[in-house]
């Protein structure tokens, strides 16, 4: 309950609004795609910028459209008193993964919620694999994410694997390989024998429908998902460092989703690569 | 876990004996350790289990229906004529050394996200491709939201709606981790499994009192409750964990701290993929993870077989009992 707003009466309605029929909400038997220029196999063009932070040792910037996320790495240094408590002949990769209270459609609260601090496991659990933590024993690398806008979460833990190992990157922690992620979902697209997205709702049926992976989904599209994967990828080293599925999915669409993952990460890892080379062009010239 | 202490001659010879196809305790990489199921031991639940693995893990699963007002979408409008499921993990402190204080916080709540994650997303009806399903509901679904999300895990969500728009049931599963020998996922969801097949919710009327008015009544006859509808097509979960160029299931807590990386794979019993997650820092090539889905998904539901089996003996023993009026017999606590 949020105690800052004016909730009005307990039997309030919401007004009666009638939209303009072109203002219909998207489904995804209306068109293709919920921004049409997109292919199912089309990810989102991605903005990717490093040394966002000054007071960072690295830092990065990702914006995929609506997805908008900060991240700032601190480190190493040395454990806290408070992660002393165990030694570890290993450093130890410490995220934080955290939603800006004004990101979402619903208000996020300060403090970190369960979910917040699930994510940031698998944030760590899918960078750890990369990272050389053998080099630091006994000290800590803080890496600090902030969502400032999400527009599908998929979508959002997926770019902000990608932005973290950026900023792991720019502060010059040693890694085997960059770790690119990337999300897609599994729809269910009415469509009609001519293998047109149908329009009429009505002739509906489940043999006229089709499955189909869409990447990169945003907010709109994953509203009617049938069920999501986030991968996280090594491409020079061709390895999986995280793999999180839910929903119900045949074996063998599981299997294509995460192909076609790869084959994103694979896009995605070439923008990574040339944001780090930009960052050091620039670098020179200051 | 335990303390994350192990000896390099330990980490060898469980590395060695992966890779040979026999571990410390005479198993093969694809063999389970022994499970025992008790169902119905705890009698202020609406349906409990009690899953031991004989290398140590025990804990106890319950499930309590209680009534509450529906969660509704405020956009989409959903969620208006469905029940809830809330789950919830904790490990007992005195289960384990590294779960002291707030020690157990991390896992608590991965492992709750863990659950929560393949109980209550998109798993909803079984899809019209399945041929032994018979789902009704997927042909009659509005038209304008063609996903099945909102059901959970095969249970019929909207069976658990009493009035709609107002109330419905709130199915709380809760899991108490008594002791920890490793595996703790897998016996998890074979809990959660047995605890709702033992799951009896009472039976409600609705009452119209006109002009939209509506109440309902509980009917407190014990002998004439509702099941969980959809119950049998909760999926279950396998996890395999990746040690040197190989994996096995069922690892005791030695072999997860051997373990580099640890897949967990949930199926349902017509053999669909219902949640996959990776777990522990390390990596796996793309070839290896299609064949730990591969064989998850086959071990899994070899596993469904077996563990309905053992729930409906139980289940069978429990009935003849009381038919010869006498009270079913239960170990509870004292069961080795």
């Amino acid at each position: 309950m949020d105690r800052k707003r004016v909730a009005g009466p307990e039997n309030a309605v919401a007004p009666l609004v009638e939209y303009p029929k072109d203002q219909l909400r998207w489904a995804p038997q209306q068109e293709h795609r919920h921004s049409s220029k997109r292919q199912p196999e089309d990810i989102r063009p991605i903005y990717l910028k490093t040394g966002l932070i000054n007071q960072a040792n690295g830092s990065a910037y990702i914006e995929l459209e609506r997805t908008k996320i900060a991240c700032g790495v601190y480190g190493p240094r040395q454990k806290k008193a408070s992660q002393l408590s165990s030694f570890s002949g290993k450093g130890t990769l410490n995220c934080e993964f955290k939603f800006a209270t004004f990101s979402c459609q619903k208000r996020r609260h300060h403090i970190r919620d369960a979910q917040e601090r699930e994510l940031s496991q698998v944030l760590s659990q899918a960078l750890a694999p990369a990272v050389r933590l053998e080099l630091f024993p006994k000290s800590v690398v803080d890496v600090y994410v902030t969502v400032l806008e999400n527009d599908g979460l998929a979508a959002c833990l997926a770019a902000a694997i990608t932005c973290a190992s950026v900023a792991l990157a720019h502060a010059g922690i040693e890694m085997l390989d960059l770790v690119a992620a990337c999300s897609g979902s599994y729809m269910t697209v009415p469509r009609n024998a001519l293998g047109q997205p149908q329009t009429d709702a009505t002739t509906t049926a489940a043999g006229a429908s089709r499955d189909e992976i869409w990447m990169d989904a945003d907010l709109e599209e994953e509203k009617h998902e049938d069920g999501s994967i986030v991968l996280a990828y090594m491409p020079s080293l061709n390895q999986v460092t995280h793999v999180l599925q839910n929903g119900r999915a045949e074996g063998a669409v599981i299997s294509q989703s995460v192909e076609s993952c790869i084959e994103a990460c694979n896009k995605i890892y070439a923008v990574m690569q040339h944001s780090l080379l930009e960052s050091i062009t620039n670098g020179k010239t200051q | 876990m335990p303390t994350n202490l192990i000896s390099p001659a330990e980490r060898d010879y469980i590395l060695k004996g992966v890779e040979a196809n026999v571990r410390a305790d005479g198993r093969q990489r694809g063999d389970y350790r022994e499970v025992s199921i008790e169902t119905g031991i705890i009698s202020q639940t609406s349906g409990s289990a009690r899953v031991k693995i004989a290398g140590g893990t025990d804990m106890l699963v319950s499930v309590r229906a209680e009534i509450g007002p529906v969660l509704v979408d405020s956009e989409t409008g959903d969620g208006a004529d469905k029940g809830q499921i809330i789950c919830s993990v904790e490990c007992v402190p005195s289960a384990s050394q590294g779960w002291e204080g707030r020690g157990a916080d991390d896992v608590n709540n991965e492992l709750s996200q863990i659950m929560a994650r393949i109980l209550s997303s998109g798993n909803a009806m079984v899809d019209s491709t399945s041929t032994d399903a018979s789902s009704p509901s997927a042909t009659s679904k509005p038209s304008s939201t063609p996903s099945s999300k909102g059901g959970a895990a095969g249970i019929d969500l909207s069976k658990l709606c009493i009035i709609p728009g107002r109330l419905c049931w709130i199915l709380y599963i809760d899991a108490l981790i008594l002791d920890y020998g490793g595996n703790i996922i897998d016996a998890l969801l074979m809990g959660t499994r047995a605890a709702i097949f033992d799951t009896q919710i009472p039976k409600t009327q609705l009452q119209e009192f006109g002009d939209g008015q509506f109440d309902f009544e509980l009917q407190d006859d014990t002998e004439d409750m509702v099941t969980i509808e959809g119950r049998e097509n909760m999926p279950i979960c396998v996890t395999l964990n990746k040690i040197g160029a190989r994996y096995i299931v069922d690892a005791s807590p030695l072999e997860e701290l051997v373990t580099e990386a640890r897949l967990t794979i949930a199926v349902n019993k017509y053999g669909q993929v219902c949640g996959l997650q990776k777990s522990q820092e390390g990596c796996m090539e793309p070839s290896l993870l299609l064949e730990m889905i591969q064989s998850g998904k086959t071990m899994g539901q070899a596993l469904i077989k077996q563990l309905d089996a053992k729930i409906e003996a139980e289940a069978a023993t429990d009935l003849s009992m009381r038919m010869q009026g006498k009270p079913p017999q239960k170990y509870g606590f004292f069961a080795q």
